[in-house]
């Protein structure tokens, strides 16, 4: 799902509610993300778009939290409680999902297979 | 190993500090406590030095033809030579080493040797800051100048990829670097005449039968030139399969299938090694017709053991991948006869304007950039920039 600098961004989204599930100190979801502004996005196995620098789940956790919540290995997240997720650091990434004092975090995530469904509806 | 030692002891620097053979200056660094065990860190310092008393030996021992490579292997000093390595628990060691390290020594020795046979020649990736973590542990200044070093490399780069540490390693890093990305076939490569190489030197240039082929000392024209010529067309076509393989994912792949440490793997240095001997008799006459060289150039055969390319292939090229490796110049000339740019952060100059050296220094806009890693010019590793994936 490439975009054009300077456009806005449509995307079809789904919502992921994610409650987080306490190991011992740590707070975990049950998935790994990759991508980031600061990574090399030609090794991302994931995008469509080999320039898109947005954060991608590359990972998920049978049984876990994030799997429950319906979170899909290869999701691009949008948005985590409101902040914008397309613009950021790996780090940043990694620090708005991983606050200590969220119990939930709420997703955008927007996959290929939803777009293309919403393509195939609208053609029918 | 003829070298000439230097203790590192003292306080600070944990346990005994078994240093490897190195030459006294900045090179050095790789001789101080790292906390690693002896076996591996003998394994990653393998070359041999630039001056010093060796160096005048050699010019002596310049015979011609057949006491050539016998009389190189008497007086170049060969660090790190693999038989040495593997069972070195002779007791001038274990003055230098506390008993954890001979312990663990001990243990790394006893999977070493049954497995190092079938270890990949360039390892998976690791975290370069964990790796940093674990390779220099205490305070002392180079320890902290190698943490800070790594931590700018980590501004670019995820990943490190540890390289065997043999006298290859130069060129496998930096062959496995150009194969990782390679989305075509260098302009040389795809020359007719380029497997012609061989048989059109060594018509021309008679001291080519003394090249070292893999095993042996070639002897015969018909063989040597048979032989390279077989290597050339391997890298052609190894290089040909990979640039032609789309995704990242399979090329990174391929390029670890072809590094496992086997016959195919060493010919394609030896190709290598050739082309390097190419382009260095192109150098020579180029400067002997007076046509402009780079300045490298004058500096690869300022040296007393390479005053031409006849001495460049005895004294160095011959014994890269056995009792030496690449030095510093010779890097310029391997970037030179791949028309790839070399970049290298080299560790133990950070905080110099040399932390990160380009060669050739003032790169060909068109060709295209490797990058890799050194602590102290002697041993090569690999950065990669792999998407980072961390675990929520």
């Amino acid at each position: 799902m490439s975009y054009v600098p300077g456009q806005p961004v449509t995307a079809v989204v789904q919502r992921i509610e994610i409650h987080k599930l306490r190991q011992g100190d740590n707070l975990i979801l049950g998935f790994s993300i990759g991508g980031g502004i600061d990574q090399d996005p030609t090794q991302n196995p994931f995008s469509e778009d080999k320039t898109d620098k947005g954060i991608y789940v590359t990972r998920v956790t049978e049984g876990g939290p994030a799997e429950v919540a319906g979170l899909q290995i290869g999701d691009k997240i949008m948005q985590v409680n409101g902040w914008d997720m397309t613009m950021v650091t790996h780090d940043q990434a990694r620090k708005r999902l991983t606050k200590r004092n969220e119990e939930v975090v709420r997703l955008l995530v927007t996959r290929q297979s939803l777009q293309k469904a919403v393509q195939q509806s609208m053609l029918s | 190993m003829a070298a000439p030692r230097s203790h590192a002891a003292g306080p600070g620097r944990g346990g005994g500090a078994a240093v490897p053979p190195g030459e006294p200056g900045p090179a050095n660094a790789a001789a101080e406590q790292k906390g690693r065990s002896a076996g591996e860190r003998r394994k990653e310092c393998v070359h041999r030095g630039t001056g010093g008393p060796e160096e005048t030996n050699r010019t002596t021992s310049l015979a011609t033809d057949e006491d050539a490579s016998r009389n190189c292997e008497m007086y170049l000093p060969a660090y790190c030579s693999p038989s040495a390595m593997e069972i070195s628990l002779d007791s001038e060691e274990d003055m230098y080493r506390d008993a954890e390290e001979i312990e663990r020594e001990k243990i790394l020795l006893g999977s070493k040797t049954s497995s190092s046979e079938y270890k990949p020649s360039v390892a998976p990736e690791m975290d370069i800051m964990e790796y940093c973590r674990k390779e220099w542990r205490g305070n002392t200044p180079v320890a902290k100048r190698m943490r800070k070093g790594y931590e700018a490399v980590a501004q670019k780069f995820a990943s490190i990829r540890r390289v065997r540490g043999d006298n290859y390693c130069a060129l496998r890093a930096t062959l496995f670097q150009a194969l990782s990305q390679a989305t075509q076939l260098p302009t040389w490569l795809q020359s007719e005449d380029f497997t012609k190489l061989p048989e059109n030197l060594l018509s021309k240039y008679d001291w080519i039968k003394q090249w070292q082929l893999k095993q042996k000392l070639g002897r015969k024209m018909g063989e040597i030139s048979d032989e390279i010529k077989e290597y050339l067309m391997l890298l052609r076509k190894k290089w040909k399969y990979i640039s032609e393989i789309k995704g990242p994912i399979e090329k990174q792949e391929a390029c670890d299938k072809l590094f496992k440490n086997e016959e195919e793997e060493y010919s394609l240095y030896e190709a290598l090694k050739f082309l390097m001997l190419n382009t260095a008799i192109e150098l020579y006459n180029d400067d002997k017709n007076g046509r402009r060289v780079p300045v490298f150039s004058w500096l690869l055969f300022a040296r007393d053991t390479s005053s031409n390319p006849c001495q460049l292939m005895h004294n160095h090229l011959n014994q890269i991948g056995h009792s030496g490796g690449l030095e510093q110049v010779e890097m310029f000339l391997l970037a030179y006869a791949l028309q790839y740019t070399i970049q290298v952060y080299r560790l133990y100059k950070y905080g110099t304007d040399e932390f990160i050296t380009l060669y050739p220094n003032d790169p060909e806009e068109d060709w295209p950039v490797v990058t890799l890693i050194t602590e102290d010019d002697r041993h090569y590793n690999i950065p990669v920039r792999m998407c980072q994936e961390t675990k929520l």
